[in-house]
């Protein structure tokens, strides 16, 4: 009988406990909401900025209208997305100075400053002479941009896939799974067409600015990406 | 309506086609009855009696009594065996027209824990390569095993064991999840149905959950190089699946199960001896259906990470001894799975909707022919044949265009003589000779007359003295594209004290590189790269240089690399002990140390002008595997189980290591991406291989209240911090790369059996504590089912 009461009081145990795990709940997030941060009530931040959705890499994908990805412009001041889908578009905005940055290339991955020095931008032949600087920083933590020799010197053309720890790109491209890596705490420093001083990082491609992409087919281009623009025209790039 | 026990058993014989058969020959017949004791003199309960070479099946009842009836005269073995029991084994004669008693004392086994052995070793019905023998590890899962836990697909049962793991690779899609053993990938395991290989994988990944665990007896997993008894693929290990065979009585089962996310889970079982007892027939029948579950509601607004599916499956086996020695089998399995999965991203005019649909047609078919020469000499003759077709696709609803499509047909035609002797009572020989034919197609490749094979082994099982005992054998293999393969293995123990035994595998395995790596020339046309296989790379790469559409060919590794891709090997070392102080307790160790060289990667070999990657496939230096592997089971109380397992692992690959210590291109430096700050990586910043977790333990509490008919279990499962993703472009794993947290699985399952054991009701629970990643996208949160179960059988 003792037994018997032992082996009861461990089964009620044994019950206590299932409850009690029953009750409890937990789940991991690495992963909510990454994009919280990036406010700073000093800088603008753009989400899921749909670039090229049509567009394909290669021929014969069915149901995309076109191979290749048409390149768009965006300016600053106004937030404005200007899209290049024909020769008209281009005679009436690439060499003139109402852009900051370019998105060109395979999903509208390489970005460019407006430069019209350079024969591979898309601005060759303008007036504009913007530059860009690259830092290894987090974005906070550039605070006034760099000096006009360095941005005269600097030899940062395209922004894109970064092959290795000397490039200038802003994503890695893994291999294995052909996803792009947005590289964190990267900040590029861009001398305007108009003259002032700005910060940019580039965040993410993928829709809904995802910490780490878990499926092969998650769409993208859709940019998240955030700036500041000094507008006293002076170097003083603090957003915190 | 009120069904008489003779009513359902007459539908059941009418619902399995059996030829009913009411008279014949009784006068050559005799029956044999008797009582089963322990040395006590108290009645052992439910043993298992098996007469062989018919397979004639009975179990004792309360009283210890059992009755086989209708047997033809002449000598039998018989062994009775039940949990606790030392197995026991002796020749009898069946007169005719008499009913033969006889009374049997079952010593008591000292491992009383090792409920390994239920009906004996004589349950090779066909094939008589003793997996359970094999020189390397071998965990069995038994029926009961898997009736406790409440799992209905066998990825469920796998990942809950000492070990093993359940993997997504996101390289291959939404749906390429597999199992991953001792640090081996899917692509090294193969997986088996009674002895026969299964074939449809995933990028290398074989999805268990096409699985059903209704209808399976046991599951026999060997951890190691296996080519030795397997061949190509088991490099890593194997995974067979023994589904149930043999009746001694007709009954049938029916269960359900439903709950959480709308699971459910039907099976119809049916069992029968025909013919009096020379023939015995199982058929079952499973529907299977999940909604799947979404891991990622933060970036996912709609949709499931986990594809929803229905499964259906219907198997059966039959088995009729023609003559007094030889016995025709045949089995069958047909498996079906309709899945669609919608994946929603972002909302309003950003919508996109992903609609991913798989279907599977999966068949196995086996017919055997079993022959008892009257030398000793056992003869089996066994064809097999598998079919495997898989359809999927992903289609973007919002703007119809096409993400990938895949369709994709396999077929195994396989024949093989196996034979066994036994030399003496301590030796046995076991061979066999054997050949295949694949053939493999989708809409980017095919090759015309399939690909040729043929393997012939010969295997020992040697109990040299009382204290040490040798397994060991061979196998050569020739396939027609890549000439032979010889695999040798050798497994020993050496029983110290009865308490302690020493054990001691080595082996050897390896897998041909598959169609796809050889012949394929495959297009992503979405990411815009090019595969080219090995046997076609040269010319392929010639006929598009002609056609203008190469920049660059790296010419030195096209040299290198054209028809000459080599097969992937393994060699593996198993050492270890197990210790039984007493009947209650028992301790496992083992420590493995598994190498593979050869393993086959993709290279870029050269740009296009449009296509802007051109790959092929190139072998790699060594990686290994080496780890130690505990488990421990101990009765404090009887009715109580407790038991625990450990895996410790190390995974890296040898080419990494030298690249870091080289400094050689991108892992010559390491990012440390909180400050951004590059520097010089050294070895120790390498983690290991992604998936790879260094630490993995289970721990299993199960009581059983026979008085009640009740029982009860908790099972937790803890699985260490793994690799994810290489977030520096680095190409290896190190401290600032993406990882899986370290997690807790928790999963706990109650029956209560009524009705004199006929019907069963169980509540079971997984992941109770409701533990969700959304870098574990096969996961689900918290699953409760409520199940009922009905067994159909006579008194």
């Amino acid at each position: 009988m003792r037994k018997m009461k032992t082996i009861l009081s461990k089964y009620n145990l044994l019950l206590v406990l299932l409850v009690s795990l029953v009750i409890t709940s937990c789940s991991n997030n690495e992963d909510g909401d990454t994009s919280a941060g990036l406010e700073d009530g000093k800088s603008t931040v753009i989400r899921d900025l749909a670039g090229d959705t049509n567009g394909s890499m290669g021929e014969g994908v069915d149901g995309k209208t076109k191979k290749g990805f048409d390149t768009f412009l965006f300016r600053f001041s106004d937030k404005k997305q200007i899209w290049i889908r024909n020769a008209a578009d281009s005679t009436q905005y690439l060499k003139t100075k109402d852009w900051d940055i370019a998105f060109t290339g395979p999903y509208n991955s390489e970005v460019y400053v407006n430069k019209g020095s350079y024969q591979y931008n898309p601005g060759y032949g303008g007036s504009a002479t913007s530059a860009v600087v690259k830092i290894d920083n987090p974005y906070a933590e550039v605070t006034e941009a760099p000096s006009d020799q360095e941005f005269s010197a600097s030899e940062i053309n395209k922004i894109g896939w970064a092959f290795s720890d000397a490039a200038n790109g802003w994503f890695f491209y893994s291999l294995d799974t052909h996803l792009m890596i947005p590289i964190k705490n990267r900040t590029y420093v861009i001398h305007l067409p108009d003259g002032k001083y700005a910060k940019l990082e580039l965040i993410n491609a993928y829709q809904g600015n995802p910490p780490t992409v878990t499926n092969l087919n998650w769409p993208a281009p859709y940019f998240t990406f955030r700036y500041f623009v000094q507008n006293d025209g002076s170097k003083n790039l603090k957003t915190k | 309506m009120k069904i008489t026990p003779k009513k359902h058993i007459y539908l059941l014989q009418l619902l399995l086609l059996f030829p009913i058969i009411t008279q014949a020959q009784i006068e050559m017949r005799g029956s044999l009855s008797g009582k089963i004791l322990d040395k006590n003199g108290s009645p052992v309960i439910g043993a298992n009696l098996v007469l062989q070479p018919d397979m004639h099946q009975a179990s004792t009842d309360k009283k210890g009594d059992f009755l086989f009836r209708d047997i033809i005269a002449g000598e039998y073995t018989i062994a009775v065996s039940n949990i606790g029991f030392k197995t026991y084994q002796n020749t009898i004669l069946i007169e005719a027209a008499k009913n033969n008693t006889i009374k049997i004392t079952l010593e008591e086994e000292e491992n009383a824990l090792q409920q390994v052995i239920v009906y004996g070793k004589e349950t090779k019905v066909d094939n008589l390569l003793d997996i359970q023998r094999s020189a390397m590890p071998v965990t069995v899962i038994t029926k009961e095993t898997i009736a406790q836990m409440g799992s209905r697909r066998l990825d469920e049962i796998l990942k809950e064991q000492t070990g093993i793991a359940v993997v997504n690779e996101i390289g291959g899609g939404a749906r390429a999840v597999g199992v991953q053993m001792q640090g081996f990938g899917s692509d090294y395991v193969m997986i088996l149905i009674d002895g026969q290989p299964m074939v449809g994988r995933n990028s290398g990944n074989f999805d268990l959950s096409r699985i059903s665990v209704s209808n399976i007896e046991r599951i026999e997993i060997i951890k190691g190089a296996s080519s030795c008894l397997f061949g190509s693929e088991a490099l890593g290990g194997a995974i067979n699946i023994v589904t149930r065979h043999g009746a001694f009585q007709p009954q049938a089962l029916a269960s359900f199960r439903y709950g959480s996310l709308n699971i459910a889970d039907a099976t119809l079982e049916g069992e029968t001896p025909f013919h009096h007892q020379r023939g015995s027939a199982n058929i079952s029948a499973n529907y299977y259906r999940t909604d799947g579950f979404n891991t990622d509601p933060n970036f996912l607004s709609g949709g499931t990470t986990a594809p929803p599916y229905d499964d259906y499956t219907l198997q059966g086996r039959v088995r009729y001894r023609l003559t007094e020695n030889g016995t025709l089998g045949a089995s069958g399995r047909y498996a079906l799975r309709k899945s669609f999965m919608k994946q929603i991203f972002g909302s309003n005019e950003n919508q996109n909707s992903a609609g991913d649909s798989q279907d599977i047609t999966d068949i196995n078919l086996s017919v055997t022919y079993d022959h008892n020469f009257n030398n000793g000499l056992r003869s089996m003759s066994r064809y097999y044949l598998t079919r495997y077709v898989s359809d999927m696709s992903v289609l973007w609803e919002e703007s119809g265009s096409q993400a990938s499509a895949e369709k994709f047909a396999q077929t195994l035609h396989r024949f093989e003589q196996q034979f066994s002797y036994s030399a003496t009572a301590n030796l046995k020989f076991t061979g066999g000779l054997g050949g295949n034919v694949e053939q493999m197609d989708n809409r980017d490749f095919n090759v015309p007359g399939g690909l040729w094979s043929s393997f012939g082994y010969l295997q020992g099982d040697w109990k040299i003295t009382d204290k040490f005992e040798a397994v060991g054998g061979v196998r050569y293999d020739h396939n027609s594209n890549y000439g032979g393969k010889f695999n040798p293995s050798l497994g020993l123990q050496y029983h110290v004290i009865p308490k302690l035994t020493l054990k001691l595998a080595l082996g050897s395995g390896f897998k041909t590189p598959d169609y796809r790596q050889r012949y394929q020339v495959f297009m992503n046309p979405v990411a815009n790269y090019l595969v080219i296989g090995t046997e076609v790379l040269r010319g392929t790469l010639e006929e598009m240089k002609n056609n203008g559409q190469i920049s660059e060919v790296r010419d030195y590794l096209v040299n290198q690399l054209d028809k000459n891709l080599q097969a992937e090997k393994s060699l593996s070392f198993n050492g270890g002990f197990t210790y039984t102080p007493n009947k209650n307790i028992k301790l496992d160790v083992n420590a493995f140390y598994h190498t593979i060289s050869n393993q086959i990667n993709s290279i870029r070999v050269a740009t296009g002008t449009n296509i802007r990657d051109i790959y092929t496939y190139q072998n790699l230096p060594k990686s290994f595997n080496t780890g130690i592997e505990m488990s421990a089971s101990v009765k404090p109380l009887s009715g109580l189980d407790l038991s625990a397992g450990y895996q410790y692992l190390v995974a890296k690959d040898r080419g990494v290591m030298d690249s870091i210590s080289k400094g050689t291109g991108a892992y010559a430096s390491i990012r440390d991406n909180a400050t951004g700050l590059f520097r010089k990586s050294k070895l120790s910043d390498y983690f290991g291989i992604e998936n790879r977790s260094r630490h993995m333990a289970n721990l299993r509490l199960a009581y059983n209240y026979s008085p009640w008919d009740l029982t009860a279990n908790v099972r937790v499962n803890y699985r260490g911090k793994y690799g994810f993703v290489d977030n520096n472009n680095n190409r290896f794993l190190d401290q600032y790369d993406i990882f899986v947290d370290g997690h807790f699985l928790v999963n706990a399952g109650i029956e209560k059996k009524l009705m004199k054991q006929r019907l069963s009701i169980q509540l079971t629970a997984d992941n109770i504590m409701d533990y969700t990643d959304r870098l574990m996208p096969g996961q689900p949160g918290r699953v409760v089912l409520l199940g009922l179960k009905y067994r159909f059988y006579k008194e």
